[in-house]
């Protein structure tokens, strides 16, 4: 600092503009590299969609040759004579010298491998350059942006930018990225949609071909390269079942659809591609080509007649939205962080230290970002969708799996239970705080008191959960026994709807006291004896000091108490899976378990992640009017 | 919290026996101690004490920190019991009486004042704790408050005050009970110097207007000195002195008590027997003929007086007379004085080399390498010319000088210059 004053007022200016465009260049150069990034992805979304259509093209090709009815000219004809077959029966050597797999053949050439055991054909596909543009809106929107930026970078300014100008750019930057990535996914997406459209004409004709070719029915509708393609009208909920719920359901509701030649479906964000043709007759007559068709043909499928097929569209498959969504929020950030860097470059010092500090808090940021943050809003996510386990395809369905919740008796019969659960805590306090109380000082006994007291809150709760399961049995339980000892019933603690939950209430309250007592002494130990001593100079009796020195004293203590073990008894989970599993007739489902087998047994993680934001939002809420009325009264009195 | 709980049922007896009593302005309470002993283990707090305060005094407990003057307080209030010995308040024996029923308040080093209640309910709690209605509780808060200058600060919490204020309050949660007997345990020792020099005057003048009895703790023989009517000065666990200020300073009854009180403490000599039976130390020779083998004398650093040195090293420099504390020294002012000398080297008692010469302004301290092994200090006037390395001739105002004998006690004052060798 001492050493700029020297320099003189004019150096200074000068400096500080030589210094500006080069951090203003740099913000320049995030953008044109965002949008550049935007543009590959969008680019690279359509050309590996492309990719993948030509890799089924002869994957199809492949199919269909294998189909012995069918001869190589349908097959080239069904890929417009993009398809070069070579035939290796009986010289498996020859094509070897000629093609390479796949992967050496360069960009654009596919060899597929037809024949089950033995390559029988090496199957050569052109790859159809439809849906290979440049996307030429969202390029020149963003050469705009950048045009814009740029001009902003090179203007000159006598006076150093205000301290919202940055912002202001970055603001903008950031609308005209997401503006670019907007348009680009815009334009994958109509790309994406020829090419499934593409895929389903082709699909459709492969069937054609192959059942002129007088192919199985299953057989020609295997050779499609679709999914769910089947040769049934729809009709069983099997079948329906196997294909996306949404597009399970659209089929089912309307009847027309299932005879439409094609058709398509908006369905939890994604489109899919469908449609049906009539079985052909099937060809009896002899073909001198195939002899061996004629002699004996195999009996005609009884019910259906129609070929029906659904294609999942691409979108979905490889939707580039989102990679475009994160390649134009990273580009933001980047802008913004480089304009974030724009005041500090005329002072090297300060931003050699925040980029130092960013340096040590770089790997904390990383792993919490990535093991934390990101799960959670991982978790966010699935709550969106449909998502089953084995299900590929997770339709996004917005708030559905919150709205269905919400009318779902047994989560919400979950949740009061654990709200009931939970009551367990205040009576804990209350035993804990009498305790620590009662257990102060440190004469042998005491501590072995306090010992004995603790132990159960450093144990393992499924050792615990089981030991109680045995004391409880109804039959051979301790606890029952020594009921019936003393000339009493015998009381079904865990097998009763009405007793289970209060027994899982009873043990948490014997494994919390302890850990909640040894917080209170702890508490205890922070008020200051001269308050005591005040107070019985005052003529203040022990129950007036306990309600005037140790509550208010303890107030903190008791909060964070109060609100973890709220918190951690919402959170219960292995005492009930030990012990009563949820039973009995749900009297101890409490939420966790419940999520745990919504999302383990019945494997709808969407809905489990749904009803964990749920929970979330409970404790939160729980936790914020902790807060609200025992903390906040003391602030704002 | 113990003895509280066993003595619950008396108190409350006691308590709502004298319920309407307790709010009327009553007479000051004696405070008298009779054998009283402490025991912590093995460690004894408070050995023996017989003390008696009177009513409507400003006692001053003082002494070094461990000395048991804080646990003597606590004693008074309650807050512990007695090994041995009687506590009696007011007349009225009070060992079997809870510290809210001995009527006492107490101002803690601490201030001790409750955090989550507002300044109001602060100086509420005792009368809000015994019962007292509504209106007399915010009547004599409003009272304490308007006393103390507190009025502002009533809806406040004692977080939200400064460290003077916060005093303030601990002082008006002791006086809105009206007690017969206030005790302070170091209520200063939190303040800034300042602050703490104006909140002195404050309570004397308190008392003054009040007329209560007031026991007051302190380390601080100055704030002891200064605010005490009577000064008990004790001493591992034993009560050394008691006495007004000038008593314990003019007479200090034993060598701890003088070597206590007073800045800079006072100075020493060991004495022994010579061979010829006269007790000796340093240059001087005494003809005592009372019966121990050993003793200490101390004098002062005010009882010291410099003078010239005839044919000394730098002897045309003039080194004006020092001045005997009181007496000629700093009534005529030391300016009057300067450049007179005073080479009478007869008359001066040793001779010592100036190490150090402190200026504080209103008067310089001058540290002598004699007479003993360990130098002297005396206190001159500030016109005084000296410097380091000067050689002074000291005389020593001997009616004023200290004997301890060996176990400590004073035995009177030095014999005087006859006996000092020359």
């Amino acid at each position: 600092m001492g050493g700029r004053a020297v320099r003189g007022a004019g150096r200074e200016g000068a400096g500080r503009v030589r210094g500006a465009p080069g951090v203003r260049g740099w913000a320049a150069a995030a953008f044109a590299g965002g949008a550049g990034l935007i543009m590959m992805v969008a680019v690279g979304a359509v050309g590996g969609a492309g990719e993948r259509a030509t890799e089924n093209d002869a994957r199809v090709a492949a199919s269909l040759y294998e189909v012995q009815e069918v001869s190589d000219a349908d097959v080239a004809r069904l890929l417009d004579g993009r398809v070069e077959i070579l035939a290796v029966r009986g010289d498996p050597a020859a094509p070897e010298g000629r093609i390479s797999p796949a992967s050496e053949s360069g960009p654009g050439a596919y060899a597929y491998e037809a024949g089950s055991l033995e390559p029988s054909a090496w199957i050569s596909v052109t790859p159809d350059n439809r849906g290979r543009g440049w996307p030429w809106t969202p390029t020149i929107l963003a050469l705009l942006g950048l045009l814009l930026i740029s001009a902003w970078a090179l203007a000159r300014r006598p006076s150093p930018p205000p301290a919202r100008y940055p912002a202001t750019v970055a603001l903008l930057s950031a609308a005209l990225l997401s503006l670019v990535a907007a348009t680009a996914r815009q334009w994958a997406h109509h790309e994406l949609e020829d090419l499934s459209g593409a895929h389903l004409a082709r699909g459709l004709r492969a069937a054609e071909i192959a059942l002129a070719a007088g192919a199985d029915p299953d057989r020609a509708a295997r050779v499609t390269g679709l999914p769910w393609a089947t040769t049934t009208a729809l009709d069983t909920p099997e079948q329906l079942w196997t294909m996306p719920r949404e597009v399970g359901a659209a089929i089912a509701a309307t009847p027309g659809l299932r005879s439409a030649p094609a058709y398509t479906i908006a369905a939890g964000g994604a489109t899919y591609h469908g449609g049906s043709t009539r079985l052909a007759p099937r060809a009896v007559t002899a073909d001198a080509a195939r002899p061996d068709t004629a002699v004996a043909p195999p009996p005609p499928p009884p019910t259906p007649d129609t070929l029906h097929l659904v294609f999942l569209g691409y979108e979905e498959t490889a939707s580039p939205t989102i990679p475009l969504a994160a390649s134009a929020l990273g580009s933001a950030l980047l802008v913004s962080l480089v304009l974030f860097l724009l005041p500090l470059s005329t002072r090297p010092r300060a931003l050699r230290r925040t980029l130092a500090a960013w340096g040590f808090l770089a790997p904390a940021t990383a792993l919490l970002l990535l093991f934390t943050f990101g799960p959670l809003l991982f978790s966010l996510w699935i709550s969106l969708h449909e998502w089953h386990l084995v299900d590929p395809a997770h339709p996004f369905t917005g708030l559905a799996n919150y709205r269905g919740l919400l009318a779902d008796g047994s989560w919400w019969s979950a949740i009061r239970n654990t709200v009931v659960f939970t009551l367990h805590v205040p009576f804990a306090m209350a035993l804990a705080l009498a305790l620590a109380l009662l257990t102060r000082g440190s004469r042998r006994a005491v501590r072995w008191v306090r010992l004995a007291l603790f132990l159960p809150g450093i144990t393992s709760v499924v050792a615990i959960a089981v030991v109680w399961k045995w004391l409880l049995n109804d039959g051979y339980g301790l606890v029952n026994r020594a009921l019936e000892g003393v000339g009493l019933d015998s009381v079904p603690w865990l097998t009763s709807p009405d007793t289970a939950l209060a027994s899982l209430m009873a043990i948490s309250v014997w494994m919390v006291v302890g850990y909640q007592m040894v917080v209170f002494q702890a508490g205890l130990a922070a008020i200051p004896r001269d308050w005591y001593d005040a107070a019985r100079v005052d003529g203040a009796g022990p129950l007036q000091r306990f309600r005037h020195i140790t509550l208010p004293g303890l107030r903190h203590t008791l909060f964070f108490v109060l609100v973890t073990s709220v918190i951690g008894s919402f959170q219960v989970f292995g005492l009930v899976y030990v012990m009563t599993e949820g039973g009995p007739l749900g009297a101890t489902d409490v939420a966790v378990y419940h999520i745990y087998r919504e999302a383990w047994e019945f494997l709808r993680f969407g809905n489990a992640a749904a009803m964990s934001w749920i929970l979330f939002a409970v404790v939160f809420a729980a936790t914020w009017l902790h807060f609200r009325f025992l903390e906040g009264r003391r602030a704002h009195a | 919290m113990g003895g509280g709980f066993r003595r619950f049922g008396a108190a409350r007896f006691v308590r709502w026996g004298r319920r309407e009593a307790g709010f009327v302005s009553r007479a000051a309470q004696g405070v008298v101690l009779r054998g009283v002993e402490k025991r912590f283990g093995d460690v004894t707090a408070v050995d023996a004490v017989d003390l008696e305060v009177r009513a409507g005094e400003l006692m001053v407990l003082v002494g070094p920190s461990g000395c048991g003057k804080s646990t003597m307080l606590r004693l008074i209030a309650g807050l512990e019991e007695p090994t041995a010995g009687e506590v009696w308040i007011g007349g009225r024996c009070v060992d079997e009486v809870a510290p809210g029923d001995r009527d006492v308040a107490m101002v803690f080093q601490s201030y001790a004042l409750y955090p989550h209640m507002t300044v109001a309910q602060n100086l509420g709690f005792g009368l809000r704790v015994r019962g007292a209605g509504r209106e007399e509780i915010a009547e004599r808060v409003g009272r304490t408050a308007d006393l103390l200058g507190l009025e502002e600060l009533l809806s406040r919490r004692p977080g939200q005050l400064s460290g003077g204020q916060q005093q303030r309050v601990a002082l008006g949660r002791a006086m809105a009970r009206d007690p017969g007997v206030f005790l302070f345990d170091e209520p200063l020792s939190n303040l800034d110097a300042g602050l703490r020099l104006r909140t002195r005057d404050e309570i004397a003048a308190l008392h003054q207007r009040l007329g209560t009895t007031m026991i007051f703790v302190t380390h601080d023989q100055v704030e002891a000195l200064s605010l005490g009517q009577r000064v008990a000065v004790m001493d591992r666990g034993r009560l050394q002195q008691v006495g007004t200020p000038d008593e314990i300073y003019r007479l200090p009854g034993n060598l701890f008590v003088a070597g206590f009180v007073g800045s800079p403490p006072i100075n020493r000599l060991e004495l022994a027997r010579d061979r010829e039976g006269r007790l000796a130390g340093g240059p001087f020779q005494f003809a005592e003929d009372r019966e121990f083998g050993a003793a200490t004398l101390g004098v002062r650093p005010e009882d010291l007086a410099l003078g010239g040195v005839a044919g000394g090293a730098d002897g045309t420099r003039d080194v004006a007379a020092g001045a005997r504390d009181g007496a000629a020294g700093t009534r005529d002012g030391g300016a009057g004085r300067r450049g007179r000398l005073a080479r009478a080297r007869g008359r001066s008692d040793f001779e010592a080399t100036v190490l150090r010469v402190e200026a504080l302004g209103s008067e310089q301290r001058v540290h002598l390498d004699g007479p003993g092994e360990a130098g002297w200090v005396a206190r001159v006037p500030p016109a005084l010319q000296v410097a380091a390395g000067d050689r002074v001739g000291v005389s020593v105002a001997w009616e004023r000088t200290h004997l301890f004998g060996p176990d400590g006690s004073r035995v009177g004052a030095a014999p005087g210059p006859g006996g000092a060798v020359s």
